[in-house]
């Protein structure tokens, strides 16, 4: 075992962007990371503009994704049905290899129900549909619970489960589904680099190391170790 | 246009409307079915009970109906197949696998596509009617012929043939309808899902078979050789699935004699990657399928033995395996419906065992590093004692490997007194253990050493447990195996023993069996047989005692052995039994009173094997010894012209043979 800790080397925020100024990141590859971004969330009309902005060619014939685009706005307008019926046509073993995905549209559904205060189909929905799921698998009981629990409030909207009402759900669901159609680990590249950055300063806070750090992400700005 | 609201709700109402005439209604029906059942299989039941199957089926092969609406069926029953092994049982049991095959002749590839996505369903169960697909000989060269089509028919037919390739006549009808050639291109695919049922397809298509293996090693796609795009595949920055896969598929071509072991692609690439497989960070069932596939690539090369005992401390990663216990986890790979629950402790003891079953094979010091693992003894005799079959048969493979060191038999071996499981396993444990159970025992057996009559001593034990009925009950096994165990076990046992362990030998065989086994077919047990008869009739007073008893057998039995059509060795073996026969005092009378005996010991001393010619000049040289009754016998030696064929003799230019024949000739007095 080693006695004599080091000192701690403490890297300043200048000399940290200084640092940061030295590598070099091509424009190219910058693109490249964006059009990645448009084209696996299905983008068309962006991923269009984009192309013949920064003259990067997509990964994909943009055609493709006009099934996908179908697909997610039927989700994202809440027409669950409509992107199930889709998906079955396109993917016809999707739904039924993954269980799990074809819960969470069911759920989406019955919160759809929930929004257009259609009570009553939501609860003949739940019991047709989603109980026999909570017994098919018990970790998704909890998730069903929340959903359910919508019913309980008047304004579900301001219920500690409101979240679930909020278009970010749709959105999380339609993702999710996209990520399934393209069957490879469908994130984005640009989401994992967050999500890298993320653990990597997470890493660092574990070990009480001091270093600047970037907290807002939307802004990109660094500040001073604290 | 889909309707927004539509009717997903229940596919109650919906199967009599399969019963519709007008097409327009029954695709709407069809389709609404279809939202019903995907995905649930309370549906899928109902849809079953209601009689669905043989309607779809119906529409499914007639050529009339509008491509669409069978292509709706195909999808329908291949949701169907999604459910639970029963419903799968049911579309079996309606015919639906010959008229999805005969759906593969259609030209339509998105119908094509969903009858195999089906096929492809069923076939992935843990019982697949794989018989249905050799039936009709057509059935395979239409497969292979349409494997290329689209990423869909590459993705089911690989997947399908994967799990269609059982047995050896499997893979000849494979290979003889060129699948070789057709899965060779997909290996470079772009896409996983083809990528990997590839990889599974020819893996089970080379197993065991050196021809097979050899067609896939040696042929190319686009100037590359197959084993280089393997190799590709066992790069890091593939999933570990597929390093196992294709490291897998190496290894089979490998044991298939394809590849030689020392090559690169091995040693180097396919032997680190399945140690890689066996480290902690990897999952549990890679680490049971990393030291199985690593013990049976390295199972009979010592060379890869050596290196893969010091790659990356295996040996003390695989000991790890057995510190595990009550982990039950569920398998992570496989899909939902196949998830069973497995005892992960016993596939992990199992496949340490294994490991070091095949590392331990052939070098003495890796069996040292193996022995010094902690407690390993007693891991192996739970192993032993285990109710898992395949734990049992691992730790009786581990400890037979470990048994060939004939200091570990001294010193751990009699520590453990590990012959007890091991006398039990071979008494009362499943058939699949007693080969390598009573191989095991015969390696116990073993006396080489001179201080051997103290190991009779440390024997005593085993044979108080009755390793002599239980050798001799395997000596009458059908199993060829097992009777070369058998009398194996006996010859160790009778190497230098006490007489009376020697005669409860001869008592317990029985003088008919050791004669039946004289007369066996298989030239292995014949030879360790006449071993045994050769240690029995050793030290002077055993072999009178014995030859008193059995001479006139034992007689019968070598001279019928000298007249048969036997290799060499065997006519040798047989020629010592009479040199130790000679070696008695009034044994040498059995000799001596046959003279069909003589005058073949005379042929064998002019016979064009020296070996032969020595053996039988030993013989000759114990006969005329000067001890009590020699000048009678050295005057009928003589009287036969033995003596002048003897100095004839001196002439050879054997210096072997030269010693022996002027060590008798010195004798005549």
């Amino acid at each position: 075992m080693n006695f004599t800790t080091d000192k701690q080397e403490e890297i300043t925020r200048n000399e940290w962007l200084s640092r940061l100024h030295n590598i070099h990141i091509t424009r190219a590859d910058m693109n490249k990371l964006i059009m990645n971004y448009l084209v696996t969330e299905g983008f068309k009309e962006a991923a269009e503009k984009f192309k013949i902005e920064s003259g990067v060619q997509p990964s994909m014939d943009l055609d493709e994704l006009d099934d996908r685009i179908k697909i997610r706005d039927s989700i994202q307008n809440g027409k669950i049905q409509e992107a199930i019926s889709l998906v079955n046509n396109l993917h016809p073993e999707l739904l039924d290899n993954d269980r799990y995905l074809y819960f969470h549209l069911q759920q989406q559904h019955m919160i759809e129900l929930i929004r257009e205060k259609n009570i009553e189909d939501a609860l003949l929905y739940a019991q047709t549909h989603l109980a026999e799921r909570g017994e098919e698998n018990p970790e998704i009981l909890s998730e069903m619970e929340r959903t359910l629990a919508l019913l309980a409030f008047e304004e579900p909207e301001n219920s500690p489960f409101g979240e679930l009402l909020h278009p970010s759900q749709r959105q999380k669901v339609a993702s999710e589904l996209n990520a399934a159609i393209l069957e490879v680990d469908a994130t984005p590249k640009l989401a994992n680099l967050v999500k890298l950055l993320l653990w990597s300063q997470e890493e660092l806070d574990k070990k009480k190391i001091k270093y600047p750090k970037m907290n807002r992400f939307a802004d990109g700005i660094i500040e001073e170790p604290k | 246009m889909i309707p927004s609201n539509m009717d997903v709700e229940m596919a109650n109402t919906c199967v009599d409307g399969l019963m519709a005439s007008d097409p327009e209604s029954c695709l709407k029906t069809i389709v609404q079915i279809k939202n019903a059942v995907i995905g649930n299989n309370k549906q899928k039941n109902y849809v079953i009970n209601e009689g669905a199957i043989p309607r779809l089926l119906q529409w499914l092969i007639d050529a009339d109906v509008a491509i669409g609406l069978r292509t709706q069926s195909a999808v329908v029953l291949g949701s169907l197949a999604k459910g639970t092994e029963e419903n799968i049982q049911s579309l079996v049991e309606a015919g639906s696998i010959p008229a999805l095959l005969k759906g593969l002749c259609n030209s339509d590839l998105k119908f094509i596509e969903a009858c195999l996505r089906c096929l492809r369903t069923i076939y992935l169960t843990s019982r697949p009617p794989v018989d249905l697909l050799y039936q009709d000989a057509t059935i395979v060269p239409h497969l292979i012929n349409i494997i290329s089509k689209s990423a869909c028919t590459q993705e089911c037919i690989a997947s399908i043939l994967a799990n269609c390739c059982k047995v050896r006549d499997h893979q000849d009808v494979l290979f003889r309808n060129g699948i070789v050639a057709a899965l060779a291109p997909l290996l470079s695919s772009s896409i996983y899902k083809v990528k990997m049922p590839t990889l599974k397809c020819f893996a089970v298509l080379c197993y065991q078979n050196e021809e097979v293996a050899m067609a896939i090693a040696t042929a190319t796609y686009n100037g590359q050789a197959i084993p280089s795009l393997l190799v590709r595949l066992l790069a890091r920055d593939e999933t570990s699935e597929m390093q196992m896969a294709a490291a897998k598929c190496l290894t089979f071509l490998c044991r298939g004699g394809a590849i030689s072991p020392q090559e690169n692609n091995i040693a180097l690439k396919t032997l680190p990657t399945l140690v890689r497989m066996c480290k902690k960070d990897r999952t549990l069932e890679e680490n049971v399928e990393g030291a199985e596939m690593l013990a049976y690539l390295t199972e009979v090369d010592a060379e890869l033995q050596k290196v893969a005992s010091i790659s990356d401390h295996i040996i003390k990663t695989l000991a790890e395996y057995l510190k595990y216990t009550d982990v039950q986890q569920i398998s992570t790979r496989s899909t939902s419906k196949l998830r069973k629950e497995l005892n992960w402790s016993n596939e992990l003891r199992q496949a340490a065992f294994r490991g070091f079953a095949s590392l331990a094979a052939n070098d003495e010091d890796i069996r040292k590093k193996i022995i010094q693992t902690d407690n390993l003894f007693d891991h192996v005799v739970n192993g032993m004692n285990s109710s898992d079959v395949k734990v049992q048969v691992a730790a009786v493979r581990c400890l037979h490997s470990l048994s060939r060191s004939v200091q570990q038999l001294r010193t751990t071996f009699q520590d453990h007194a590990v012959w007890k499981p091991l006398i039990e396993l071979i008494q009362q444990g499943p058939e699949e253990v007693l080969a390598v159970a009573s191989s095991t025992l015969c390696n116990l057996l073993l006396e080489f050493s001179p201080e051997s009559r103290e190991m009779t001593g440390k024997n005593k034990p085993i044979l108080e447990a009755g390793a002599i009925n239980i050798l001799v009950g395997l000596t009458n096994s059908t199993d060829a195996a097992l009777r070369l165990n058998g009398i194996w076990g006996l010859m160790n046992m009778a190497f230098q023993a006490e007489q009376t362990v020697k005669t409860q030998i001869v008592e317990s065989l029985g003088p008919e069996q050791l004669f039946r086994l004289l007369s066996d077919p298989h030239p292995n047990v014949l030879m360790k047989t006449l071993g045994l008869l050769r240690n029995l009739l050793s030290y002077k007073p055993h072999i009178d005692t014995i030859m008193n008893i059995y001479g006139t057998q034992i007689m019968q039995a070598v001279v019928f052995i000298l007249e048969g059509d036997h290799s060499v060795e065997i006519k040798e073996q047989t020629l010592c039994i009479l040199t130790n026969v000679a070696d008695g005092e009034q044994a040498k009378d059995c000799i001596m009173g046959n003279e069909d005996v003589l005058k073949k010991l005379m042929s064998y001393m002019v016979h064009t094997n020296v070996k032969l010619q020595i053996a039988a000049t030993f013989c000759i040289s114990n006969l005329v010894w000067n001890e009590e009754g020699a000048y009678n016998r050295q005057a009928k030696l003589k009287e036969m012209g033995i003596q002048k064929l003897l100095q004839q003799l001196l002439s050879t230019s054997d210096t072997t043979l030269f010693e022996k024949v002027k060590k008798a000739l010195h004798q005549f007095s």
